[in-house]
């Protein structure tokens, strides 16, 4: 369980970093329903995570 | 006739019924994300067998908030408080298991160090401090009997309210999002047309004082507003959030071009109180170009853009006019008032072009490139004995009810103290705390009623969880519809609160009629302890006791102005004056003698502590004679003292320490440039309009301002 909130919060942070990155060059006018694309993109960052480590 | 009147009266109908609809509708939409989050809470932390769902689903009804950059930034603070919280719930509970009164103690005096954080910050970073501080209690007192669980316990609240804010923020961002952007988007933008507008009508001509006042008023607000909307749209918004920075920027420059616009309309309206009508004509004209500047569409953005050309053409008129203008002039002081204004002017038309280039950036996909080398914050003005009152507060009530629960061995008396702590914390900082306290129990009251009803008489009949959420639904939902109707807002909040904490849904529902009564009798004597607890220990907020301090704090900003080391001295001092004269405003009634005061105070202040420190940022650039040093030195020494403390003998010593550093200034030679500013804060010392005038040692007293606080 601890390995898992550590690998979350990994990927908050990683998420973070991406929108620090969208935001600065506005990546996100282009999406249509922004919030649902970056919660998306949490799941895609997250799941990788839990794919490739455990 | 009767087909046209129909036809009039149908739409007017249908616009009042639509908006009544579109209204319930938002209010509606809020109830439905908020159930969902709150079932869908519920079911996952069942799912993991969390110990207790319900407090689960009881931090998605108190991050529940209209726009989802609210519920984010609240989610933020809280989850920082509940880790804090626990943590020093573990330290607390591993020193002091064995000795109850050292526990209760420890415990009670860091929930009131917390609570006196929380009165020292606006918007949700004091929520995160409450939060700390009760959030510890909850995890400490339950396992005060088997200290060993304290890790259990804690790893346990801190995986509840972490899962309830993780599914808050979901359900907030993903479905129906509202967003706090737009709002803060119109605000920034009428704060730029409402100011350009204003200068523009103004340039040219003589502002009467209360216009000024007035105008005053609403550039303060609208400049603490559009901080507030930052801080938790950052949360919310990517692009805001890579562009907080030059935000900052914006309202600073807005808060330094609104301070030099006003020296420089008070420096006119004195000139012509004094007949002097040549030197403030002469201004008038001089100031002209700037009107020429400011045509065009208003509007942040592109137009915004538009704008920077002609201003800069009208600074290059400003310096054409200044040399054949003061050639127009013969005497000696009106020379010397020209000059004072001249060089107010060119810093105001300088600043207005920083504004201006800076509202022209803010919507360009590319973020502002030149963030100055000066630390952009908005600093606040907080009163720490306020704050030491809030923690006397919480710690007393705390101990009371600790002392109590010791002494009557009464098995509620930790469920009692630790809502007495909550509310005591929660509501330090709101306006009428006693009241608001007092209906928050009557909706707990009426919400624990429910959850009896519910819990005894139709949860028995059900089972599984699709009915237990059927069942509850009605229930919560009338209480979430009150909760977001500003009108019920305390009350709705009580009844959801005493509902889900009755309720107290779990895998292995519990059904004890007795258990629940008596656990409803001690919640209500912990907040009827709370509210005990605001009658005895009144809060500081709003009584006159701290607008006096507010004020002498204000007053206090020009010391800081003499005083305090020059880098980001500019922005500290706008945003704190700001920061203090909109907690005042809020605290007085608008029009009353203590509001007049105020504004009087703060213009004072506001002008006098500019024209310090752009003095003291010339003394630091330029090479100033030492034989000059001294003179200068005790001029700023005077007035901060006499803001500090103003009375007739420390007006006296400034206005004198004033005259002197002036004559002074007169008999060196290439130091006009400081005569400017010691003549604006000459001008501004002897205005016989501003709230300085009443401890002129000629003047008859007005008692209204010299009394104010």
């Amino acid at each position: 369980m601890p390995g898992l909130l550590v690998v979350f919060v990994v990927s908050l942070l990683v998420l973070w970093a991406l929108d620090a990155v969208a935001g600065r060059f506005g990546l996100y006018r282009l999406v249509w329903h922004p919030s649902l694309f970056r919660l998306a993109a949490f799941v895609c960052v997250f799941g990788a995570f839990a794919y490739f480590l455990f | 006739m009767a087909a046209v009147d129909s036809t009039q009266r149908t739409p007017a109908f249908r616009q009042v019924l639509v908006e009544a609809l579109r209204e319930e509708a938002s209010v509606w939409l809020l109830v439905v994300k908020t159930l969902i989050a709150f079932f869908l809470t519920g079911w996952i932390a069942m799912r993991l067998a969390l110990p207790s769902p319900s407090s689960a689903m009881l931090t998605t009804i108190i991050v529940a908030n209209r726009q989802s950059g609210m519920v984010l930034a609240k989610s933020f603070y809280r989850g920082i408080g509940t880790v804090v919280g626990t943590l020093v719930a573990i330290v607390i509970v591993s020193a002091f298991a064995q000795q109850r009164v050292l526990f209760l103690l420890s415990l009670s005096v860091w929930i009131g160090l917390c609570t006196a954080g929380a009165t020292l910050y606006r918007n949700f970073k004091s929520y995160a401090f409450v939060l700390a501080g009760y959030g510890t209690a909850l995890v400490a007192v339950p396992v005060i009997n088997a200290p060993l669980n304290v890790f259990d316990s804690a790893w346990a609240r801190m995986s509840e309210v972490l899962l309830g804010l993780l599914v808050s923020g979901v359900v907030s961002e993903a479905v129906f999002p509202a967003r706090m952007r737009d709002v803060m988007r119109r605000t920034g933008r009428e704060q730029f047309t409402d100011f350009i507008a204003f200068v523009r009508g103004a340039v040219g001509g003589v502002v009467p004082r209360e216009a000024m006042e007035n105008a005053h008023l609403r550039f303060v607000r609208a400049a603490v507003t559009l901080e507030d909307l930052r801080s938790s749209v950052v949360f919310e918004d990517v692009e805001t959030r890579a562009r907080s920075n030059h935000l900052r920027l914006f309202n600073q420059r807005f808060m330094a071009t609104s301070t030099s616009f006003q020296s420089l309309h008070h420096l006119i309206n004195r000139l012509k109180r004094a007949h002097r009508e040549r030197a403030a004509n002469a201004l008038i004209r001089l100031y002209a170009p700037l009107r020429k500047g400011l045509d065009g569409p208003l509007g942040a953005g592109l137009a915004a853009q538009a704008l920077l050309p002609p201003l800069v053409d009208a600074r290059k008129a400003i310096d054409a006019d200044v040399v054949s203008l003061r050639a127009s002039l013969a005497d000696a002081q009106d020379l010397r008032d020209f000059d004072t204004g001249a060089a107010l002017i060119r810093r105001f038309a300088d600043e207005l072009h920083d504004y201006v280039e800076s509202a022209a950036a803010l919507q360009s996909s590319r973020p502002f490139p030149t963030i100055s080398a000066e630390r952009v914050r908005f600093d606040r003005g907080n009163d720490f004995l306020g704050a030491g009152i809030a923690m006397a507060r919480a710690t007393l009530t705390m101990l009371a009810l600790g002392a109590f629960w010791i002494q009557s061995a009464w098995p509620f008396g930790s469920s009692a103290m630790l809502l007495a702590t909550v509310f005591a914390g929660l509501f330090a900082t709101a306006p009428n705390p006693t009241r608001t306290t007092w209906i928050v129990m009557l909706g707990y009251l009426c919400g624990m009623t429910m959850a009896f009803i519910c819990l005894f008489f139709i949860l028995t009949q059900v089972d599984g969880f699709g009915l237990m959420a059927v069942c509850v639904f009605p229930f919560i939902a009338v209480g979430l519809v009150m909760m977001f109707t500003p009108k019920t807002a305390s009350f709705g909040l009580g009844w959801a609160f005493g509902l889900t904490y009755l309720l107290g849904l779990n895998n292995i529902q519990v059904f004890d009629p007795a258990h629940a009564i008596n656990d409803a009798i001690a919640q209500i004597i912990g907040l009827g302890a709370a509210a005990a607890a605001f009658v005895v220990i009144p809060p500081a907020v709003g009584s006159p006791w701290l607008r006096r301090r507010l004020m002498a704090r204000l007053r206090g900003q020009v010391a800081l102005a003499a005083n305090a080391p020059l880098p980001g001295l500019r922005h500290r001092f706008e945003s704190v004056n700001n920061d203090l004269v909109s907690q005042v405003v809020a605290q007085t009634e608008p029009g009353s003698a203590d509001s007049r005061a105020l504004i009087a105070w703060a213009l004072a202040v506001h002008e006098t502590g500019r024209a310090v420190i752009e003095m003291r940022h010339d003394m630091a650039g330029r090479d100033v004679p030492d034989a000059l040093r001294p003179y200068l030195a005790t001029a700023l020494d005077r007035l901060a003292r006499f803001y500090t403390s103003p009375d007739v003998a420390t007006y006296v010593a400034a206005r004198d320490a004033v005259a002197t550093a002036i004559s002074g200034v007169c008999e060196h030679d290439g130091q006009a440039y400081l005569l400017e500013h010691l003549s604006l804060i000459r001008m501004a010392l002897l205005d016989s309009e501003s709230a300085v005038a009443a401890y002129m040692p000629d003047a008859p007293l007005a008692k209204e301002i010299a009394h104010a606080p």
